[in-house]
């Protein structure tokens, strides 16, 4: 609880001078300094107020008395200022409150304290990135800043609040848990809001018996309810997302509807889909022993418990280190030995796998695998990446509709290939489009855009190096590489440069233009395309978009370009692959983040359409989404390719790529891996 | 972030009234919460047991109110010390400030003990925490840009939508965060705490309109925008009150004695009163309050809507 730490020092002593000069200035104006006998610096004239202030006489002569004894008088008070600077410079007053979280009368103020310091480096992240979005959609706006910063706020508190909930957090009993029959679900029924409605969705007739010692996987497209099927074991779906449950969940002999996650605690573990948002503590130790922390079970214990979790994981090297400075395969094993730290019978983990390496995939799917086929923890995983799994996993189970169904275990990823629905149609949109494409790359022109010897640096790192290449109009260009090899600060770089004559896009230095007339030139959707957005309605958000647009330079309009055809919410529609704007009228009208991920994404690039750029850059737009989203996606992009005149995307997902591309670039350790021929 | 939990609260907030007033009650005094909305078929609450014992969390909300308004009463009359001395015995005149100062963190801790219970909750915790987060952020951007308050637009809309009681708290921890950040605890803080605490309180205890016409979109439009502009006018009065509140208790360090508006113990209040008036006009009235009133209100009306709305998508309940 003690360090040394100078500034508050500092400040304090700056605070001390800044009182005494105001004393004196107070005086010097309020006639307080012509006391004592010594000689009259200045002879100011005595000014009498009236009325109510009558009492009051402004100014009058200066002696040097009195300014002494101004300034004297003021030490008393500034020597109180100093030495409450001396005290918070060596008081460590952050531990103090850390110390009272989890127990005591002050428990929840002081875990929001600590909550409050973990979120601080997420905070700063979060206004980097968002500032970047900003400068990519040409807004200055304070809420353009302001807002998505705090969306991104309110949805850590939530994740945080659902990560507390299953560890305990405010437990007032503990069910007692029965071994043998981990999850039982009989003619269960879920849905959102207390009166069943047929069109929105819903989950019908599930029957679910799980054994101890097994691995389940859950799989399903996005949106079909992968999540909340979890979160009605979890408790999360009933307690804390407001949905309704029919029928009767058993999770460990705990009856579901009655029994909220935090009173589960101790017998059912949750990892949740994007660790990071819940961590609650600062140091990994704390992390780790958190659902014994708030238990009230003695530090020596909860201790010896976390290095016992920690040595199973084979992360005891992390234990020592702050929270932010894990990876993202770290954190998820951080966050399943959380999980783990009551010896759960029921372990539930939502897409582990999301935004994973490989090596990491294999070490998090090994860990898994141990958990159910070593330890007996019967364990249930949401996931669309399936691969992974099939060697470990004992029992798969389907969404389909609104039913789910048990696939055969021995080759899973074969029956359900055939059984989505539209997983064929984007393969077909995309050929029938990519003719129009070569209409227009037939034409031979100046390249549209060259990239010259293009280089960023992270402090010391070369994350980019000299990259040089040249793209054609027409071209749809997938740039390809893995994690960390530098496409994401590749295509900002070209959305953002930082020097001259590295982007030339339509005969124009993209680093010379003004934010205007930059956007007609080039434009970025980036990964956390979220960022972009903050008004209240779709519809709102493309008329911004339409305003940004002082003076339209439609090189190549739309097909049939009236005015409102022009328009971003045009264009948003266009994108869906509706065939007349009206028919996202309904859209219109929502808020940005109640969109499908897909939508989302289709409308940030309409946004980002909006100043017709010839470039158009998507910094990896499947990811996260499954095969009905990536065909909207797809389209979209071909779509795209006509309403500017070429578009980069980049992308790990080779299938996408092959599907798509006109042309690939592979990027590797910060180069273009291959040497860029400048095609004829 | 991933698409799934996008739809799962998506389709929470659809399904719950959330993005209504009503929610808005939850942290009002008699306001409906959670406990008393009928529903059908599954209880949205969480704790059966308290839910059929009525009687028992009634009685204890009444108490916190009035443990709530009588610190809160107490708290002012320290804040305001100067203005008693002259009431008091001669001899016990110079114990009056010392008294004021050691009654301003007794209250704030007795007030945090008593609103700590009915705040332990996962969500409660959670938003307290990462919005006192923001705030320190927002109080300490401002202080690096020349003293532009930007603090008052977060305390009086989250007090608008999760009531006073989250309010009061949310500028308690607020201002113990940012102190703690930069160093800067002192025996100000408490009073800095109380009145960002009350700023945020009142904002929640201001007029709440039933949605009659909800379906309707212009009737709504038009009182989503009445509610900011009341919001706003409320943040115009709250930046000089804080002011003037502020400048009160310290008034007589900052001035010392011998000038025209020194505090003067014997002087009688009317006197006292003028000298306050002048001090605080030309000390922060004219200036600091004026841009911290013309901020808020910038800050309200441009991202009043955004915030209102993103703060409503997330429902948070009452222990009781």
């Amino acid at each position: 609880m003690f360090r040394l730490r100078l500034a508050p020092l500092l400040a304090a002593i700056v605070l001390a001078v800044g009182f005494v000069s105001l004393r004196i200035v107070y005086r010097v104006v309020f006639g307080g300094v012509g006391a004592g006998t010594g000689p009259v610096l200045l002879e100011l004239p005595r000014l009498r107020l009236d009325g109510p202030f009558s009492h009051i006489s402004l100014l009058g002569p200066i002696t040097l008395v009195g300014l002494g004894n101004a300034a004297l008088s003021a030490l008393p008070v500034a020597a109180i200022i100093v030495f409450f600077g001396l005290l918070n410079a060596v008081i460590n007053v952050q531990s103090l409150f850390a110390r009272g979280a989890g127990r005591g009368p002050l428990r929840a103020i002081s875990r929001s304290l600590v909550i409050a310091w973990a979120t601080f480096p997420a905070l700063l992240e979060s206004v980097r990135r968002v500032r970047v979005a900003r400068s990519l959609r040409g807004e200055r706006s304070i809420a353009s800043l302001l807002v998505p910063i705090f969306e991104q706020t309110i949805e850590r508190a939530l994740a945080l609040a659902a990560s507390m909930e299953t560890r305990g957090f405010a437990a007032t009993r503990f069910a007692t848990g029965v071994c043998e029959a981990p999850v039982v679900l009989r003619d269960v029924g879920l849905n959102f809001g207390a009166v069943p409605d047929k069109t929105s969705w819903h989950l019908d007739a599930l029957n679910v018996t799980l054994k101890p010692g097994t691995l389940t996987v859950i799989v399903g497209a996005t949106g079909s309810g992968k999540t909340s099927l979890l979160h009605s074991m979890s408790g999360l779906f009933q307690h804390f997302y407001d949905g309704t449950q029919n029928g009767r969940i058993d999770i460990v002999g705990a009856d579901r509807a009655s029994t909220p996650p935090r009173d589960t605690a101790g017998f059912v573990g949750l990892v949740a889909q994007n660790v990071r948002l819940g961590f609650t503590a600062e140091t990994v130790h704390d992390e780790i022993g958190f659902a014994l922390a708030v238990r009230n079970v003695t530090p020596s214990i909860v201790h010896a418990r976390i290095l016992e979790v920690a040595a199973r994981l084979k992360i005891e090297h992390l234990v020592d280190r702050p929270i932010e400075r894990l990876s993202a395969g770290e954190a998820s094993l951080v966050a399943i030995a959380a999980a783990l730290v009551n010896h759960p019978i029921l372990l539930l983990v939502d897409e582990p796998l999301a935004d994973l390496d490989t090596v990491a995939r294999n070490r998090v799917c090994a860990v898994l695998g141990q958990l159910a086929h070593e330890a007996d923890v019967c364990v249930v995983i949401a996931e669309h990446n399936t691969k992974e799994f099939a060697s470990i996993a004992d029992a798969w189970l389907q969404i389909r509709g609104s039913r789910l169904h048990q696939l055969p275990a021995d080759s899973p990823a074969d029956s359900w290939g055939s059984a989505l629905p539209s997983s064929g149609s984007g393969p077909g949109i995309a050929t029938a489009a990519q003719g129009a494409i070569r209409d227009i790359s037939a034409v031979p022109a100046v390249p549209l855009a060259s990239i010259r010897l293009l280089s960023v640096r992270h402090k010391t790192n070369l994350v980019v190096n000299d990259v040089s290449v040249e793209v054609q109009a027409g071209e749809l260009v997938a740039l390809r590489g893995s994690n960390g090899a530098g496409k994401t600060s590749l295509l900002r770089a070209i959305a953002l440069p930082t020097s001259a004559d590295t982007v030339i896009v339509a005969g124009q230095d993209v680093r010379s233009l003004k934010r205007r007339t930059r956007r007609q030139t080039v434009a970025l959707v980036p990964e956390n395309f979220d960022d972009l957005l903050f008004a209240i309605t779709v519809a709102e958000e493309c008329r911004r978009a339409d305003r940004t647009l002082r003076e339209p330079n439609f090189r190549r309009a739309l097909p049939a370009a009236t005015d409102t055809e022009r328009s971003t919410a045009a264009l948003f529609a266009h994108l869906l692959g509706f065939n007349a704007p009206t028919d996202a009228a309904p859209l219109l009208q929502r808020h940005p983040r109640d969109l499908s991920a897909g939508e989302r994404l289709c409308l940030v690039m309409a946004i980002q359409l909006a100043a017709r750029p010839a470039l158009l850059l998507v910094d990896e737009p499947t990811r996260g989404l499954d095969q009905v989203a990536r065909a909207l996606v797809s389209a979209a992009l071909l779509t795209a390719t006509g309403a500017a005149s070429a578009v980069i995307f980049a992308t790990h997902d080779d299938d996408f790529a092959q599907d798509l591309a006109t042309r690939n670039l592979h990027m590797q350790a910060g180069r273009l891996a291959a040497p860029i021929e400048v095609l004829s | 972030m991933t698409n799934e939990s996008t739809t799962t609260r998506a389709n929470a907030t659809a399904a719950g009234n959330v993005s209504d007033d009503d929610v808005v009650g939850t942290f009002a005094d008699e306001a409906p919460d959670a406990q008393s909305a009928p529903d059908a078929g599954i209880a949205f609450s969480d704790r059966p047991r308290e839910r059929a014992d009525q009687a028992r969390p009634h009685r204890s909300i009444r108490w916190t109110k009035w443990i709530l308004g009588a610190g809160s009463l107490l708290a002012v009359s320290a804040f305001a010390w100067p203005f008693f001395v002259g009431a008091v015995p001669a001899d016990a005149q110079v114990a009056v400030p010392i008294v004021a100062f050691a009654l301003i963190p007794a209250l704030i801790v007795a007030l945090a003990l008593t609103l700590d219970r009915e705040m332990y909750t996962a969500q409660t915790v959670a938003l307290l925490g990462v919005l006192s987060a923001v705030g320190a952020a927002v109080r300490i951007a401002g202080a690096g840009a020349g003293g532009v308050e930007a603090v008052f637009v977060l305390l009086i809309l989250a007090g608008r939508v999760y009531g006073a009681r989250f309010g009061f708290l949310l500028g308690l921890l607020t201002i113990a965060v940012s102190s703690a950040l930069w160093g800067g605890f002192g025996p100000w803080t408490p009073f800095q705490m109380f009145a960002c605490g009350w700023v945020a309180a009142g904002a929640g205890l201001l007029p709440r309109w039933q949605n009659a016409a909800r379906r309707e979109s212009s009737g709504q439009r038009m009182r989503a925008n009445l509610e900011i502009a009341l919001l706003a006018a409320y943040g115009v009065v709250a930046s000089y009150l804080f002011g003037l509140i502020m400048n009160l208790w310290f008034w007589p360090f900052v001035v010392g004695s011998g000038t025209g508006i020194s505090y003067e113990a014997t002087a009688d209040p009317g006197q006292n009163l003028a000298s306050f008036a002048l001090y605080s006009l030309v000390t922060s009235t004219l200036t600091w309050d004026t841009v911290r009133a013309i901020t808020t209100v910038v800050g309200i009306a441009s991202v009043g809507p955004a915030v209102l709305a993103a703060l409503r998508r997330t429902k948070i309940s009452l222990r009781s």
